[in-house]
């Protein structure tokens, strides 16, 4: 037994003690196993019917019912029963009766003959045959949370019921009132957890699929800094087999498992069209295709597509929604406009297309970024915008594409404290 | 976030005001997804709409889906700076129906 115990039951401790005649001390010893039984289990519900069938005979009650409420109804539902008559399931809505007015008035309630209570309802009686003569009923209930009611019919002895056993009723089901108040803690906590691992997990998927580190001599880089938790952002560069380089970055709106679910198959479709189909237009409308098919409700996905002849300098780009590009040469920024709304939102968009618009970098460098970048901000102060990503680009212009994507994320307004994930992609003319 | 849904009759009109984001766009969601499946015409006032990111973009677009599977009708109305500039930014403009002001999507809605 805890020492919390007068705090939770309300009875008197007094009536507890150990040098108390015989039968008070079986009565400990009921409530002893019980506590250690409740402690000891992991299914509530066997436990508490174990726990009903102890309190029936330790009462010498000739039957007995256990009542939960339901959370999402309000009625009390019976969960366990012992003795002749098995009414489990039996769901009592909010009102009269003998076990909700113990539920309300928070207090056992005893009833030495039924004939003399109004509260007394007759109809399981009429149904089950049963003669219902006497009734003791205590509240399950852990400070003001009511949890449900034990109810028990009829002394074995042909008597009523009487204080003493109403005492005994009310520490055994103060007792079980805790057992459940911890079960059901421990199934919440169980289920954060889970949670918990799963979105770890989940984490990990963006992860793996971004590319890893690429030499400093190669025309493309990409920085990616998830916000917390699960990365909707991605992107990717893939070595084409006639020497042209695809590029693509993507954001899935939303996050948690399915954005990131979503995010690595459009990830991983495009990988695999990037190297078999020329023109970003057409992986583009590809990949809405099979994301039409497949796709889950209110869901999509923004995303750049691109693929840079390093030779000629020059970059074919189809934009599905996204932020337009930013070329910037010396002394001039340029967004690069044109595109259809995002994949996944509407199929016929793209059954006829997603246009390609040819970029020549002329030894400027053409920046993809997702909003995280444009939308960064200190607080409630304002958004970075795309201006202000220009800015910042500029600022860091002298440093070798790698270290500036990464000086530039760092220098973000909010700093560590990003609302979204933020991904930063360079395409450099080389030649 | 504050979303307040007036019924005028043949149509709902959903008036979410402040900053529509992850935190709390699914309530957002949650309102139009219960109005779409309940096939109402629905006009979605964006006037008090100071931040809309792409979470909020997302219940829009699937109340939008939910419309084109025949649940409901859903236009946009009366859509703030900010609200435009990111429907417009992913060419979303092309995609919703959207109207100068709530009367206005009422007129053509009914």
């Amino acid at each position: 037994m805890g020492p919390g115990w007068s705090q939770y039951g309300g009875m008197d401790l007094a009536e507890l003690r150990p040098d108390l005649p015989p039968p008070l001390a079986e009565d400990l010893d009921i409530i002893a196993e019980m506590t250690a039984d409740f402690a000891r289990s992991r299914n509530i519900e066997e436990t508490l019917r174990r726990g009903l069938g102890r309190i029936c005979a330790s009462v010498g009650a000739e039957a007995a019912s256990l009542f939960l409420t339901d959370g999402e109804t309000g009625e009390l539902v019976c969960r366990a029963c012992c003795g002749p008559v098995d009414v489990t399931g039996l769901r009592l809505p909010r009102g009269r009766g003998i076990v909700w007015r113990a539920v309300a008035a928070n207090a056992a309630q005893l009833v030495r003959d039924t004939r003399h209570d109004p509260d007394f309802a007759a109809t399981v009686d009429d149904t089950t045959g049963f003669v219902t003569r006497s009734i003791l009923c205590a509240p399950l209930s852990v400070r003001d949370e009511r949890l449900g009611a034990i109810e028990l019919f009829n002394k074995r002895d042909g008597g009523a019921f009487g204080d003493g056993d109403r005492r005994l009723v009310q520490a055994l089901a103060a007792s079980a009132a805790l057992a459940l108040i911890n079960a059901r803690l421990a199934a919440a906590m169980a289920e954060q957890e889970a949670f918990r691992r799963e979105l770890a997990l989940a984490a990990d998927i963006p992860r793996a699929m971004l590319p890893g580190v690429l030499p400093d001599s190669f025309p493309i880089h990409g920085v990616n800094l998830p916000a917390r938790g699960v990365s909707g952002d991605f992107f990717d560069v893939v070595a084409r087999p006639d020497g042209r380089i695809a590029f693509a970055l993507g954001d899935v709106a939303g996050k948690g498992i399915n954005a990131a679910l979503l995010m690595a198959k459009t990830a991983s479709l495009f990988r695999c069209l990037a190297k078999r189909m020329d023109r970003p237009g057409a992986v583009l409308a590809a990949i809405d295709a099979e994301l039409a098919e497949t796709g889950a409700s209110g869901l999509f996905v923004t995303m750049v597509a691109g693929v840079l002849d390093p030779a000629a300098g020059q970059v074919v780009l189809a934009n599905a929604g996204h932020e337009p590009p930013l070329l910037v040469s010396p002394g001039a920024v340029r967004p690069v406009d044109g595109g259809l709304p995002p994949l996944g939102v509407v199929p016929e968009l793209f059954t006829a297309g997603c246009p390609d618009s040819t970029v020549s970098l002329d030894g400027g460098c053409l920046y993809l970024f997702t909003d995280g970048l444009s939308e960064a901000r200190d607080g409630d102060g304002p958004m970075l915008g795309a201006a202000g990503v220009a800015a910042l680009l500029e600022r860091f212009a002298a440093l070798p594409a790698r270290r500036r994507l990464e000086a530039v994320v760092a220098a973000l307004p909010g700093g560590g404290a990003l609302r979204d994930d933020v991904t930063l992609m360079a395409v450099e003319d080389r030649r | 976030m504050m979303v307040e849904i007036i019924d005028r009759g043949a149509a709902t009109v959903v008036v979410p005001a402040g900053e529509v984001d992850l935190e709390h766009s699914p309530r957002l969601r949650r309102v139009l997804t219960e109005l779409m499946l309940d096939h109402r015409t629905v006009v979605v006032d964006l006037g008090g709409v100071s931040y809309l990111d792409s979470s909020g973009i997302a219940s829009l677009v699937e109340a939008y889906q939910l419309a084109r599977g025949g649940a409901g009708r859903l236009t946009l109305a009366n859509l703030s700076p900010p609200a435009l500039r990111v429907l417009r930014l992913a060419r979303l403009d092309q995609v919703f129906a959207i109207a100068d002001t709530v009367d206005a999507a009422l007129g053509s809605g009914s």
